[in-house]
């Protein structure tokens, strides 16, 4: 039996009048890393925020190593490692006083793994964190986390701001790390090509709903595209129950479905739609997430 | 774990309380500069006339001062824990929330209060050398106020930049405003004296105020 570091259950939450998801569950299995996926508004920062207890859902309950999220013991905490959206820090002090600060809190606190990473920065001693890149606070952030050498990483959409070398950096760090140490993620990110690299798991969120929740092999295994030309300009596909989502330009449909080619074709030839150039297109995790969930 | 707080609160504030403490000696020399210059070429018959039955301040001039180093300190503190809502990694700490908060407040006053100590002992000091131990101690009572509305401001505008809710940062600021004037209403010279207990024990009660902002803030209310 799997053991689960996160566990929501029945999450339930409202702004105002404004529904963000009701009865949403998910876990989190010790050792594994999960990828939160969904559009901006989709609900991931309030996830974030509800694991972290920065914010009490209308109703249901996430478990941290068994703990109500809303009442974490300062212990619990202290096996937690956070990284905030857009990798804030306390940004007026230098890479050895936020070193110095955070050493005192956390018993396992190894040091090495930050100076390797602060190593790589062209930052000077002194400076200030508020006047470094993004991607250089980014490596401050990562290297703190690292140091703290907690037991489970919550990481909200640490992309953000990044170029694509530290990004890359950023996730072969993590992942070797997790892997290395048998370590806990759950992560969002608005860039999915990069939580393909990263991920064990995703769960894919839009508005009110939660779209996928599996194994990144398995879904990419289930999820297809195929394309086709059809003959009639006007048959309509997105009504039926087996598509995720249909785009057609002119005759050309890219069509999503969890279902097989032989389903597809044979469903199309029992309703008599004519098709040429019938194919199955393989796709990356990027792909398979806006098939899904629309590029709109 | 405790010292690490502190050394944060200090990283924060230490400019600004070291330039408010310099400023403050500034005014406080000042104020003496203008006494000496008072005694020496308007008489100070005339000087300690005007003190005792005249009522003139002539210590005046600091009257605003620590009402401005209190809300400086305040803003010192707390406005960058909310930047980017910064105050989320303090509560991630492994520390209890409340008891970090106190440590926080704890700080802030405390600074405050070595900052006016220092300034304060200088002043009495000086005012030893000019006056009378009567027109000293008056002065002292007269001062009390203001220096417990500089510790009111700080507390009130923690208060008020922790806010997450704008509606109540507003209404805040509001009674802020309608409340530190009881601090600095005029009057002559010691009449303040029979409410600085009550004015002391007040500030005392709305130190833990920010308490309030802070539980809305962990509890996601914006």
């Amino acid at each position: 039996m799997d053991n689960n570091v996160i566990e929501c259950k029945n999450l339930t939450h409202y702004y105002g009048k404004k529904l963000v998801y009701e009865n949403l569950n998910f876990n989190v299995r010790e050792g594994s890393i999960l990828g939160l996926l969904g559009k901006n508004g989709a609900g991931k920062t309030t996830t974030i925020n509800i694991l972290n207890g920065f914010l009490q859902p209308r109703s249901g309950e996430c478990l941290i190593f068994g703990e109500n999220s809303q009442h974490l013991t300062p212990e619990t905490k202290g096996r937690i490692g956070f990284l905030i959206e857009g990798h804030v820090q306390y940004a007026f002090m230098d890479i050895y006083q936020i070193e110095k600060f955070y050493s005192k809190f956390y018993p396992n606190w190894n040091s090495e793994p930050y100076w390797d990473l602060m190593s790589k920065l062209k930052v000077t001693p002194t400076q200030k964190i508020s006047s470094m890149s993004c991607g250089q606070r980014s490596q401050v952030a990562l290297g703190l986390i690292l140091a703290q050498d907690p037991d489970l990483l919550i990481l909200d959409d640490f992309s953000m701001g990044l170029d694509p070398g530290y990004r890359r950096l950023f996730i072969d760090y993590l992942r070797e790390y997790a892997k290395a140490n048998n370590k806990t993620i759950f992560v969002t990110s608005h860039i999915i090509s990069d939580m393909e690299r990263l991920i064990d798991d995703l769960l894919i969120m839009d508005y009110n709903r939660v779209l996928a929740q599996c194994p990144v092999n398995q879904f990419m295994d289930s999820f297809k595209q195929f394309t086709f030309e059809l003959d009639n300009n006007n048959i309509d596909l997105s009504k039926e129950k087996f598509v995720a989502s249909v785009d057609k330009i002119k005759n050309k449909v890219e069509l999503h479905t969890f279902e097989s080619e032989d389903f597809v074709k044979e469903f199309l030839k029992k309703e008599n739609i004519s098709v040429k150039n019938f194919k199955q297109v393989e796709m990356n995790l990027e792909d398979a997430f806006i098939g899904l969930t629309g590029k709109y | 774990m405790w010292k690490s707080i502190i050394f944060k609160e200090w990283l924060k504030v230490r400019w600004y309380l070291i330039g408010a403490t310099l400023l403050l000696g500034v005014f406080v020399s000042y104020i003496f500069i203008n006494v000496k210059h008072d005694i020496t070429f308007q008489d100070a018959n005339n000087l300690w006339y005007l003190i005792l039955f005249k009522k003139y301040q002539f210590f005046g001039l600091i009257k605003y001062l620590p009402l401005l180093v209190g809300i400086g300190i305040a803003a010192a503190q707390y406005v960058p824990e909310i930047v980017s809502k910064r105050v989320k990694l303090s509560f991630h700490l492994p520390v209890n929330e409340n008891k970090m908060l106190l440590m926080m407040l704890g700080f802030g006053n405390l600074s405050l209060l070595i900052c006016f100590s220092i300034v304060f002992s200088i002043f009495i000091s000086l005012s030893n050398c000019f006056f009378a131990y009567e027109i000293v101690n008056e002065a002292i009572i007269t001062i009390i106020p203001w220096l417990l509305g500089g510790i009111a401001a700080y507390s009130l505008v923690g208060l008020i930049v922790m806010e997450p809710i704008w509606m109540y940062k507003i209404f805040y600021l509001v009674v802020t405003s309608m409340f530190i004037p009881l601090y600095y209403e005029r009057g002559i010279t010691g009449a303040y004296k029979p409410v600085n207990l009550t004015l002391a024990i007040i500030t005392l009660l709305i130190s833990v105020s920010l308490l309030f902002s802070a539980y809305r803030f962990r509890k996601g209310e914006m």
